[in-house]
């Protein structure tokens, strides 16, 4: 068998084993259902329509309940359920009134079109009709102003509820750029966690084989690197699959419940995002190998993985500042540093924000890294591996497997 | 390679451990160690713990790198092909807990070279002759102790191997499993084979082994064929039961060493050239002779003999 046949070899079992163990199906499904609860849950709780039953006492409270309504269904699609209702109940007089909305049977009561009451202030419906209440009294008078001019009451809610203003962008950015940052950021956030998670996954598996000592048998037969690529292959490609489905089942729970808008990504902006998350993915996903081998226990595996994920945390914090700086100094030097490129480099270039050269350097930086620490990774690797007891220094590992 | 103290022709010897050299910092773990291995030989590698038996043994496989010297297959330095006709039994048991035996052989199989038809088939080849047919499709952790050797020696065997190297394979086997390890080591030997094991069982060596080698700290001070060391070594075992007087009799032989006793039985140990032919005779004659047994030294003695 040629030597990268002994390597997938390796990572379909990895695939096979793993891919069926209940670890994996549970953490999967346990993800998906968090992530589509994550989006589909605010849309029960903030979608639908909101009721609101306003007492009234006196006259002149109907024609700012009416405008209040109109100006929260204002955003509405045209076939789209009413955001909100306002039902008037009249009342005799103030006291009944206020009883009523002591008791919760009212939210709010208008007194004369001159006074509103509501429980408290600062509570979280209250304050949502006190606001409409307002607008529409606010509306009502500006209509009484307008109405002299012969124009009418629709028309100044629609002036009123419209984007007057086009914006242009300095950077030339069209207009619904804006959504690229909170991409870039969505993108970061990703694979930041996909590091530190399934960076962890390759950590213990490693230590796993170590530890239950089935290494000594693999290696009598096959080559460390062999083992260490097959692992990395076979364990990145489950947690890449389980993520991608998130993000499959996310986006397509987000487009079903429209509780957000997703910007819409061209070709280059996705590629952007998949060529770093890949070279994030597997620089990280190296040197976690590595450092699985160096112990024998799954309590040692915590220990040696910090310093990994402090790397992947700092890599983080560098591309926030990024994000609102895109062409500072902490940027430019993140670009060019292999590990905290992968998580620089997508958010400057979703912001339009970093030259040619500077990407095309950073991609070849970061690949003569990953190869560099595939050689360096799998000595230590190789050192590591069938030294038992506690944790081994790098520097030990790295001699035992020389000469 | 043909080391100095080698009995055996050189031109079979198809492993071959040359000098070894290697150091844990202070600890020097191999000195100079040397033994080769033929095929269709078993050679039993004794030593007392610590002597470097399971290092010799790792550097076979490239898990240990010597400082110095070279290990040899057919007289070429060992690479990736020829580790994949090997079988490794490490002294430190280990498989994949959650894997079903099955797939666990049929896997190391494929990892050696193996079609997955022939590794499929091979696997279940060998669970059945350890009776484990029924219990293929089980998670090797849910198996017994004993069964989970039995799995451990298949993996060192499914793929066939020219040669198989055994870090104490009988140790925690009750008798009944150690007979069947004892029969699958003969026969592997018997197939043309090199079989290299590690044991502290002296008798079970002696029993199986035609040549063993013995490694104190770091070297090789023994190595042989076992029956012609033994009728080397420079002692022999006089053991006598009867009526009568011992120990006046003894004094009619030359050479006598330590001599003990039960009460009953006596036990000497005599210089191999003095003549027992005449003793014999007179032993019968001095009274009812029960039990009488001149023999060369066992295995144990002369390995307590070469590490002390």
């Amino acid at each position: 068998m040629s030597p990268m046949g002994t390597v997938w070899q390796i990572a379909y079992r990895e695939i096979k084993e793993r891919g069926k163990s209940k670890a994996y199906l549970i953490t999967t499904v346990l993800t998906l259902l968090i992530v589509v609860g994550l989006v589909v849950i605010p849309g029960l709780i903030g979608g639908g329509t909101s009721e609101y039953t306003v007492g009234s006492v006196g006259e002149g409270n109907e024609p700012i309940i009416s405008a209040a309504a109109q100006l929260g269904n204002a955003a509405d699609e045209t076939d789209a359920e009413p955001s909100v209702s306002l039902e008037a109940e009249p009342f005799a007089d103030r006291e009944t009134a206020e009883d009523a909305l002591e008791l919760g049977d009212l939210d709010a009561v208008l007194v004369d079109g001159e006074e509103v009451i509501v429980e408290s202030v600062g509570g979280f419906g209250d304050s949502a009709v006190l606001s409409l209440l307002q607008q529409g009294a606010a509306s009502v008078d500006l209509e009484a102003i307008v109405s002299e001019s012969g124009d009418a009451a629709a028309d100044v809610i629609a002036v009123m509820t419209s984007d007057p203003l086009e914006t242009t962008t300095l950077s030339g950015q069209e207009a619904g750029d804006e959504s690229r940052g909170a991409v870039a950021y969505a993108g970061l956030l990703l694979l930041y966690m996909a590091v530190l998670l399934y960076g962890t996954w390759i950590l213990s598996g490693v230590t796993e084989e170590k530890s239950n000592r089935v290494v000594e048998v693999l290696l009598s037969s096959i080559r460390p690197w062999q083992l260490l690529a097959g692992k990395i292959i076979g364990i990145g490609l489950l947690g890449i699959v389980q993520f991608a489905g998130t993000i499959v089942v996310a986006v397509i729970a987000l487009e079903v419940t429209g509780s957000f808008e997703l910007p819409s990504l061209n070709a280059a902006a996705v590629a952007n995002l998949i060529v770093w998350f890949l070279l994030g993915f597997l620089l990280f996903a190296v040197m976690f190998g590595a450092a699985g081998s160096l112990v024998s226990r799954m309590e040692d595996a915590q220990n040696v993985a910090l310093p990994l994920s402090l790397t992947a945390v700092v890599g983080f914090f560098v591309s926030i500042a990024a994000l609102s700086d895109p062409d500072g100094l902490a940027a430019v030097i993140g670009t060019f540093v292999p590990l905290t490129a992968p998580f620089v480099v997508p958010v400057r270039a979703a912001l339009e924000a970093i030259p040619a050269w500077q990407y095309a350097i950073a991609v070849v930086l970061t690949i003569a890294a990953i190869i560099g620490l595939v050689f360096v990774a799998g000595r230590i690797y190789a050192g590591g591996l069938l030294r038992y007891g506690g944790r081994v220094k790098v520097r030990e590992a790295w001699r035992s497997a020389g000469n | 390679m043909c080391s100095s103290g080698a009995i055996h022709l050189c031109s079979t010897a198809v492993l071959a451990l040359a000098n070894l050299h290697k150091r844990y910092g202070d600890v020097v773990a191999l000195d100079g160690c040397t033994f080769d291995v033929d095929r269709g030989r078993m050679l039993g590698f004794l030593g007392p713990n610590g002597a470097g038996k399971t290092t010799a043994m790792r550097t076979i496989f490239g898990l240990v790198r010597p400082d110095a010297g070279e290990v040899t297959w057919d007289g070429q330095p060992i690479n990736a092909d020829h580790k994949r006709r090997f079988g490794y039994m490490p002294e430190q048991r280990g498989l994949y807990p959650k894997m079903k035996s099955h797939d666990q052989l049929a896997y190391l199989g494929r990892l050696r070279g193996m079609t997955a038809k022939d590794a499929a088939a091979s696997a279940d080849l060998w669970l059945e002759r350890f009776g484990l047919t029924d219990r293929r499709l089980d998670a090797v952790e849910t198996l017994s102790h004993g069964n989970q050797q039995r799995v451990q020696l298949a993996a060192a065997l499914v793929h066939g191997p020219e040669l198989l190297v055994l870090d104490e394979p009988f140790s925690g086997l009750d008798p009944i499993a150690s007979e069947t390890m004892s029969d699958i080591l003969r026969e592997q030997a018997a197939a043309g084979k090199a079989v290299v094991f590690s044991s502290h069982q002296l008798d079970l060596v002696e029993d199986l082994c035609e040549e063993v080698a013995i490694i104190n700290a770091g070297t090789i001070v023994v190595e042989g064929n076992v029956r012609q060391l033994k009728d080397a070594a420079p002692i022999r075992h006089l053991e006598l039961e009867m009526d009568g007087d011992v120990g006046d009799l003894l004094d009619t032989l030359d050479g006598v060493g330590q001599v003990r006793s039960d009460g009953l039985r006596t036990k000497a140990i005599i210089d191999a050239t003095t003549d027992v032919r005449g003793f014999l005779a007179r032993a019968q004659e001095a009274g009812r002779l029960r039990h009488f047994s001149y023999t060369t030294p066992s295995l144990s003695d002369l390995f307590l003999e070469a590490v002390r």
